[in-house]
């Protein structure tokens, strides 16, 4: 990989790299620093770009096990505490900022894995099949993971979300 | 595609990194660079590698044969001497032996 190489891909890939360490950790600080960490570790490992895709999958890859390394390693894990999160509005709008941000801070408590395959699934848009291969375990564990973490999250968020696919304005219980 | 999973996609949308990230991460990246050798630099390496043992080895075989050469010098000097001195007593022996048949005629 040349300079030249090396500089497109940062420029273009800057956002998914970003944006997937972001929401695992909620954390804009630490996103940089493992957005960073996978840019240099692609640099160094000298990685022929045959093809866009594969150096995306491969940023993906990375960018995964360099957060749950984190994540291991560090007091991280801890760090977001749901109850202390700010009350919401009763009447909220259907893009709610506090709704979001909430539902951020619940997918950065989760466990490291089913948070990765939450943050690959609704972040990068990608399908259980692509997880799987991302994450290197069989489809079926993707499902499960999703499965479970969804309903962690609806029973967490159970008391400012009221999920009805036919209303579409959310009140508080 | 159900609420909370709308919810979610919205929720964890990709975000753009601030501005001047990438010139950062590049910054850094290009800083951190160990300096490497290029396939003419490794080239230019092995062929000085080459010649310094080659030298190494043609000084070591030149004392080798300087020594050598001395050796047989010394060794011919030897002879001569040697040589020499078997020339002496071999004329001594001969005035010697001359000395007693004169002798053994006088008596």
């Amino acid at each position: 990989m040349t300079k030249a190489d090396f500089e497109s891909v940062v420029r273009e890939q800057q956002g998914m790299v970003y944006s997937i360490a972001c929401n695992f950790f909620h954390n804009t600080g630490i996103a940089e620093e493992i957005a960073q960490d996978v840019f240099l570790q692609l640099y160094e490992s000298r990685l022929s770009v045959e093809t866009g895709a594969h150096c995306i999958a491969w940023l993906r890859r990375s960018t995964v096990h360099r957060c749950i390394d984190m994540l291991r390693r560090s007091s991280f894990r801890n760090e977001v505490q749901v109850e202390v999160l700010p009350e919401v509005p009763v009447d909220m709008p259907e893009t709610d900022p506090f709704l979001q941000e909430r539902l951020r801070r619940l997918v950065a408590s989760l466990p490291e894995t089913p948070r990765a395959v939450l943050v690959l699934r609704f972040g990068e848009d990608m399908d259980a099949a692509e997880i799987g291969r991302t994450l290197q375990m069989p489809v079926r564990t993707v499902w499960s993971h999703l499965q479970r973490a969804t309903a962690l999250i609806r029973e967490k968020a159970s008391h400012f979300l009221k999920e009805n696919d036919d209303e579409p304005v959310r009140t508080r219980p | 595609m159900n609420r909370l999973e709308r919810d979610l996609s919205e929720s964890l949308k990709r975000r753009e990194p601030p501005p001047g990230f990438a010139e950062r991460v590049l910054a850094h990246t290009f800083a951190s660079e160990k300096p490497g050798f290029s396939g003419w630099q490794w080239l230019a390496v092995a062929a000085l590698l080459v010649v310094m043992v080659g030298g190494v080895a043609f000084v070591r075989e030149h004392r080798r044969q300087a020594e050598a050469e001395r050796n047989k010098q010394q060794l011919m000097v030897a002879l001569q001497i040697t040589s020499s001195k078997l020339n002496r007593v071999q004329e001594r022996l001969s005035v010697i032996q001359q000395r007693i048949i004169e002798l053994r005629l006088e008596q």
